[in-house]
């Protein structure tokens, strides 16, 4: 070969192994570069081949524009035609340089390569380029910083599975007892590791990967599979993982036991037993889906684990410890290979397949004799014998002459069998809910997967192994929305749940998760509802009916700026209900100074002033601590004219309906098909949607929802543009219960006595522009239109009634 | 020389330019070419192998298909539901149940609990037809116990229910017997089989109970956030407010403004801990998990669906004897029914599966109380259902009002008199059912196949009611779909001088019942008004047919706890005097059913679920003086 390089000192540097040895590495970048580029063409098929382990730094990428450079001046230096022998004086120069072999010529020898005369021009001028190039390049880096934090491949070491450290284990080193079938979380599970966490996420520890052998050297199993890899990858990536051994409170060792069949029992419990942290395997998570192995296939893994936790596929009834295990799907690895986009409802061409191959003979008559009696409606598949692609063979499946693409044929039956194989996991479950078919799983006593927090019931039908003859009959029986809904739910369990490894893994994590902090649990909702129904569907926070004792009364609040006199009247009227219990008077001026405690009114009932901050709108809706009750009237200070019947009568049809707005005046919003736009309404029209908050009962919980649950920016924004914030309110009480506003009694606006009719039509319009401004600005953070429309509103019983008035409770219920 | 001189300013050339090199990217290059080492505060993850994609599946292609598959199923020691329970009896019907009487003297609890079985709908007489036998073991202080029943065939299909720890001996084996039992341990009880129940006191109230005594659904403020249960029935409080427990210190107890309450009153607190018979383990448990804090950092949102939660789940289900009897049943029958059993929802919201019956419907979206919880709408149409009695006119008027409706689908006659069915009907464009019933009163609420919309308007032949009523009613039921919209109310109310229950239906400035004759409210209704209620109930009306409103009303407000509401009614201001004076109401001789009859409702029921409403929904601009032009119920207002 006629690799060689000019060049020695800086006399540390490293030299190269073989017949690379004539090059320096400067230990620089650009040194590198130029080597891989070296070891990149070296390693082509007709140059004779360089093993990757021979290579120093053999995962270095380095940037393109760097190489780019590199070979530019490579291809312009190497151009040089003049031989260069080895023995060149350069090598008096003590110089350090790298000398590029001439990547492009040097196949054929020493004749291509550059050789330097005893003339030192081309030597300097090579020389200062180099080190020009090193300033451009220095500069270029200088410049291009996302390109050094970009990739964080710079952190992640790069080796090969094969060349994990090796651990040898004696024949007599320890093994762990058998699994304790007792074991529960409160008994075998060391929780005081996990602590308490403000993030209320367990930390997960992964052991390093080694490679176990026999005290003859014959390795315990495989090293590692590449699902377990993925699985630890993705555990790696998650927000559980942490390196810190000492701060972790679950321990995932790399050895692999997804599968039984590959690994010697006794040894690989004994690698498990000298792990560093393993102490009787607590606070241990193993992960296995193929547990057993012939002739009895335990539903368990058989490798002796002491306390640890199994993440096992296909656990039975008997060997599934409740609360403790967790019961994972086998993966099917033809999820990753096979693309099948959703199927929407509607008519399948089979009612029942079964397409599982290898079937017990006793299983397969059964499902025969159902082929017969029910016709064209069941399918059952078996292995195609006569085909001559073997390879194919698993994406296959015939009946008689007839083949089918497997697993696309799945997706042509409404539901499909699942029948327990000599393991209860089955990884057809996987392929089946993946083609959105009802799985009907026959496989007594299988915990089915995820079932600690997955209800099955939404999205598979469990048939016992007797009632395998009935089971058309069983299915028929079931409605055909139930059907639907069930065919979208199994398709989501597939979506969320087993479509990836990186999905079992993050699933069997946060049902951990859970167990150990039960109070930040993931409710079932969220496990089970399928995007569009947790879209759709309202959680209204108070969802209990009950109707609050009258005694408890209500709290008004009364925001305020300046209007004293107003303010005192308004203070005086609404001390005259009989269901007031406080009043809360919120002073929004912070320039002035309220007025002195015996200026205000003698009241009833306790008075207090509250000052803000700010002079903000918002200050209304805020959760004071003063606020007693759960009813609250928001009501300002020029609204005199409510009568104390009007307002009684609020509180009592409030109690009748304590999660809604209940307000006089309403209002509405309604679609301008011109301008398509939503629009402010305040006509007296036949419809409402909304209550003006200047004098309206709601739950104090809204209180705290609009202070610190408002969506987006809309709080601010209200108060940036001093408008609106009755509007806001609205939204977001409809938006939290999915109700409608109560309007009470006939009143239609709150007349201000102070307003003249002078500007009033153009102050009208504007502010009808501002309004309507508002709807559509908060219908698009809220992103939907969540306000109710109804035709109706509450007045008294007898309310116009003929009766005489004298009887009525509410005879003064106010006008227009 | 110059030579010399010249290599020398060439190396200082040199080296200037590698000082530059050196000082401008040395840091950088240093930074690239040093081997990596994990940055502070990033760990370093499992590592991406070089070969990653080399590696071998962790099963073969063809392992699991290939799979050789044997018959036997797994075993084990214990009974499990497919293993012990044979389903084969329980087709049909649902669950059937047969109760062994007792031998020998029982207490009077015993006795009414059995009677409450023999009335409810899983009870049979039979044993050779029950799918599930139910020996009850209930005496707490008796000791007595029960013996090996006949047909005891090792448990199979047997339901062992004991409410109370028994003081007896295990006398025979429990064997495949499933057992329903307060308090059971971890190493004896059978997921999925045996039932846990909730360890009830011996007053524990038979029926009905006491509601929950949650009045607001968000805590007072102020209050003690946790409360912990202490020796001898005593509560201990600790503070929102004290720093008794530091995040990573022990709990320094009675730091806090703590205190002891003693009796039997529960403590006034946000949280209670329990944990059952060891005080001591509770605080020890309270300073490892640092409770508190976790505790505050819940938000009030939780804490309010919490509380919402823990009162639902006593009404529905713990409030008294025969509830959880009638759970645990359920709970029995879900097994049984598999895909046709209650979806979680009904389960675990208002108003709980004992009043949500599967055998109605397992999509939520069938029943009146789930349309929020599902993002879905009650139907636009509804159904008239007119109930003929005698003396057996065809309600020709009535049709036509009714059939004007626009939200109308179909018009059912109820034909329960005497008389021969007439031949002609009037001509409407709505399809018109006559159904032949039984001369019974409880046939008006009858779950017929024929009803095919969610909302039914249940109407007397003598109701009047104009086409713009039953507009405005249907669009107000809508909004409440669970409840009962009606034109006529009645009340109930204490009657001191008696020592009972009154009933009055005289117009008064509240109400609590509706009258039946002229009703919107769910089809729901009608299911478990035939399969729910008692049936000494349902015999009641029959005999007494002005009780049917009563219990209607009685049922539809136990399960919905609301009031039911009013809409306008027009002929009602003609009427010289309330309707119980007679008229021309749509009751012309109505008869106030008599007083014992609320009575006997009521305590069946064991409570009173009736609840006043002081409100009556009227159209928006009902009676406001403007242009009739603009009102959409115009003729609401007519005189």
């Amino acid at each position: 070969m006629g690799s060689w390089g000019l060049s020695l000192a800086p006399p540390a540097m490293l030299t190269l192994p073989l017949y690379l040895q004539g090059i320096i590495n400067l230990g620089v970048s650009e040194n590198k570069l130029c080597f891989d580029l070296l070891s990149w063409r070296l390693s082509q098929s007709d140059m004779q081949r360089v093993e990757p382990s021979l290579l120093q730094y053999a995962d270095w990428r380095g940037h393109l524009f760097l190489r780019e450079e590199v070979a530019k001046f490579l291809s312009f230096y190497c151009k040089s035609p003049a031989p260069l022998r080895p023995e060149n004086e350069c090598e008096k120069e003590a110089v350090c340089v790298i000398m590029c072999a001439s990547v492009k010529y040097n196949i054929r020898g020493p004749a291509l390569i550059p050789r330097m005369k005893t003339k030192h021009r081309i030597y300097y001028i090579t020389l200062f380029s180099i080190v020009l190039l090193g300033l451009i390049a220095t500069g270029m880096f200088q410049f291009w910083p996302h390109s050094i934090e970009s990739s964080n491949d710079w952190n992640v070491e790069k080796r090969s599975v094969r060349d994990v450290p090796v651990v040898r284990l004696p024949a007599d080193s320890p093994i762990p007892e058998r699994g304790d079938l007792s074991c529960r979380m409160h008994t075998c599970f060391d929780v005081y590791r996990c602590g308490f966490n403000p993030k209320n996420k367990i930390k997960v520890y992964i052991y390093a990967l080694k490679k176990y052998v026999d005290d003859f050297g014959v390795p315990v199993s495989n090293t590692i599979s590449r699902e377990y890899n993925e699985l630890l990858t993705a555990i790696s990536d998650s927000d559980y993982y942490t390196d810190d051994i000492n701060r972790a409170c679950l321990f995932v060792p790399s050895i692999d036991v997804l599968n039984q069949n590959t690994l010697r029992i006794k040894e690989t419990a004994q690698a498990l037993a000298q792990l560093s942290r393993w102490d009787r395997g607590t606070n241990h998570l193993l992960f296995n889906m193929l547990p057993g192995g012939p002739p009895d296939y335990n539903t368990a893994l058989d490798v002796p684990r002491d306390r640890a936790l199994l993440a096992g596929g296909g656990f039975s009834t008997w060997t599934y410890r409740q609360g403790y295990d967790v019961s994972i799907p086998v993966y099917s690895p033809l999820s990753a290979e096979v693309d099948l986009p959703e199927k929407g409802p509607g008519p399948r061409r089979y009612f029942l397949i079964s397409s599982q191959v290898g079937l017990h003979p006793e299983y397969r008559e059964d499902l025969e004799a159902l082929q017969v009696k029910h016709g064209e409606s069941v399918l059952v598949l078996d292995k195609c014998t006569n085909l001559s692609e073997g390879g194919l063979s698993i994406r296959k499946r015939c009946h008689k002459h007839q083949v089918f693409d497997y697993p696309q044929v799945l997706q042509e039956a409404t539901f499909c069998v699942v029948l327990r194989g000599a393991r209860l996991g089955q990884a057809i479950l996987s392929d089946v809910l993946q083609a959105g078919c009802v799985p009907v799983v026959i496989a007594d006593s299988y915990i089915l997967p995820f079932s600690e927090v997955l209800d099955w019931k939404r999205a598979s039908v469990v048939v016992p192994e007797e009632k395998m003859s009935d089971v058309y009959s069983i299915l028929q029986s079931i409605p055909q929305r139930q059907i639907e809904e069930m065919q979208r739910q199994a398709r989501w369990f597939w979506e969320a749940y087993f479509q990836s490894i990186k999905a079992i893994a993050l699933a069997t994590l946060q049902i951990i998760n859970d167990r150990i902090y039960p109070y930040a649990a993931i409710s079932y909702e969220e496990w089970n509802d399928p995007p569009a129904v947790k879209w759709g569907s309202v959680s209204n926070p108070l969802f209990l009916p009950l109707i609050p004792p009258q005694s408890q009364g209500f709290t008004a609040i009364v925001l305020t700026y300046d209007r004293v006199e107003s303010l005192f009247r308004v203070i005086t009227e609404v001390s005259k209900v009989p269901s007031l219990s406080k009043l809360l008077v919120v002073w929004n001026n912070q320039n002035k100074n309220p007025p002195e405690d015996s200026l205000w009114p003698k009241i009833r009932v306790p008075l207090k002033v509250v000052r803000t901050a700010e002079n903000k709108l918002s200050n209304r809706f805020f959760p004071y601590d003063e606020i007693e009750t759960e009813a609250v009237l928001a009501i300002d200070d020029d609204i005199i004219m409510l009568t104390s019947d009007e307002l009684q009568f609020g509180y009592e049809v409030w109690r009748e309906f304590p999660d809604r707005l209940v307000g006089y005046p309403g209002r509405l919003h309604l679609w301008d098909h011109e301008m398509n736009k939503w629009k402010y309404e305040s006509e007296w029209t036949n419809e409402v949607s909304m209550v003006l908050t200047g004098a309206a009962f709601y739950h104090k919980y809204f209180n705290y929802l609009y202070t610190y649950k408002m969506p987006g920016d809309i709080k601010n924004w209200v108060d940036a543009h001093m408008n609106c914030e009755d509007i806001a309110m609205n939204f977001l009480v409809a938006n939290v219960t999915g109700k409608a506003v109560i309007k009470v009694t006939p009143r239609k606006k709150f007349k201000c006595p102070e307003c003249t009719a002078i500007d009033g039509l153009s102050l009208d319009q504007t502010h009808m522009v501002e309004r309507s401004e508002c709807i559509n600005k908060f219908a698009s953070v809220f992103g939907t239109m969540p306000l109710k429309v109804v035709e109706h509103r509450a007045d008294p019983v007898l309310y116009k009634d003929d009766f005489p008035e004298k009887l009525k409770s509410f005879p003064n219920i106010g006008s227009l | 020389m110059q030579s010399w001189r010249r290599r020398k300013s060439l190396w200082l050339a040199l080296s200037a330019s590698w000082l530059l090199l050196v000082l401008l990217g040395g840091f950088s290059l240093l930074r690239l070419a040093l081997p990596p080492r994990p940055r502070p505060g990033a760990p370093q993850g499992w590592p991406r192998w070089l070969d990653a994609e080399l590696l071998q599946s962790f099963s073969q292609a063809g392992e699991l298909p290939e799979d050789a598959a044997s018959p036997q199923a797994p075993h084990g020691g214990s009974c499990n539901w497919g293993a012990c329970f044979d389903t084969s009896k329980c087709r049909g019907d649902g669950l059937k149940v047969f109760v062994y009487p007792a031998s020998g003297p029982i207490s009077e609890t015993h006795h009414r609990i059995l009677a409450s079985i023999e009335g409810s709908r899983f009870h049979t007489f039979s044993p050779a037809g029950a799918c599930l036998l139910l020996l009850l073991s209930l005496d707490a202080q008796t000791g007595e116990c029960s013996s090996m029943p006949l047909q005891w065939n090792r448990g199979r299909n047997h339901l062992v229910l004991r409410l109370h720890p028994a003081p007896c001996p295990k006398t025979f084996q429990l064997g495949q017997a499933m057992v329903a039992e307060a308090s059971p341990t971890v190493d004896s009880f059978r997921p999925g089989f045996d039932v846990a129940l909730p360890f009830l006191p011996e007053a524990h109230p038979l029926r009905g109970g006491a509601p929950g005594q949650l009045q607001q659904h968000s805590p007072q403020p102020g209050i003690a956030l946790l409360a912990l249960e202490e020796e001898r029935g005593g509560w201990r409080t600790a503070d929102t407010g004290s720093s008794a427990c530091p995040w990573d210190a022990r709990c320094e107890q009675d730091s806090g403004p703590g205190q002891t309450q003693r009796g039997e009153t529960l403590p006034n607190a946000t949280f209670c801990l329990i944990s059952g018979h060891r005080p001591e383990a509770a605080s020890r448990f309270l300073q490892a998990l640092q409770v508190l804090a976790a505790l505050q950092e819940m938000s009030p949102a939780r804490v309010l669906a919490l509380r919402q939660q823990t009162q639902f789940l006593w009404d529905a289900y713990f409030s008294s004897v025969e509830k959880v009897i009638h759970t645990t049943l359920e709970v029995i029958q879900d097994r049984i029914f598999g895909t046709s059993a209650h979806p979680s929802l009904l389960w675990n919201s208002p108003p709980g599966a004992l009043l949500a019956l599967s055998t109605f419907s397992t999509s939520p979206q069938d029943f009146p109380f789930y349309h929020l919880q599902q993002g879905s709408r009650p139907e636009g149409r509804f159904s008239a259902l007119i109930w003929v009695g005698p003396p057996g006119q065809p309600p020709l008027k009535l049709i036509q009002a009714v059939a004007g409706s626009q939200h109308c689908a179909q018009i059912l006659v109820l034909w329960s008199n005497e008389r021969p069915l007439p031949s002609s009907w009037p001509e409407t464009a709505m399809p018109l059912t006559v159904i032949d019933g039984h001369r019974k009163v409880s046939d008006r609420f009858f779950p017929y196949s024929t009803i095919r919309t969610d909302a039914i308007l249940s109407l007397d032949a003598r109701s009047s009611l104009s086409t713009s009523e039953v507009d405005f009613a249907f669009v107000v039921w809508q909004s409440f779909p669970e409840r009962m919209v009606g034109f006529l109310t009645s009340s109930h109310f204490w009657d001191e001088a008696h020592g009972g229950w009154g009933y009055t239906a005289e117009r008064t400035n509240e109400f609590s019942m509706v009258l039946t004759t002229a009703a919107f409210y769910h089809r729901y209704y009608h299911t478990l008004f035939t399969h729910s209620l008692p049936k000494a109930l349902r015999t009641l009306a029959d005999e007494a047919p002005t009780c049917v409103d009563v219990l209607m009303n009685f049922l539809v407000a136990a399960v919905t706890k609301r009031p039911p509401i009013k809409v306008p009614y027009g002929k009602q201001r003609q009427e010289a005097a309330p309707l119980a004076s007679g008229g021309p109401g749509p009751r012309p001789k109505p008869q106030a059913p008599a007083p014992n009859c609320v009575n006997q409702i009521a305590a069946a029921f064991g409570h009173m679920p009736l609840l006043s409403s002081r409100l009556r929904l009227d159209p928006v601009l009902f009676k406001d003086p403007v242009s009739v032009q603009r009102k959409k119920y115009r003729s609401l207002e007519k005189p």
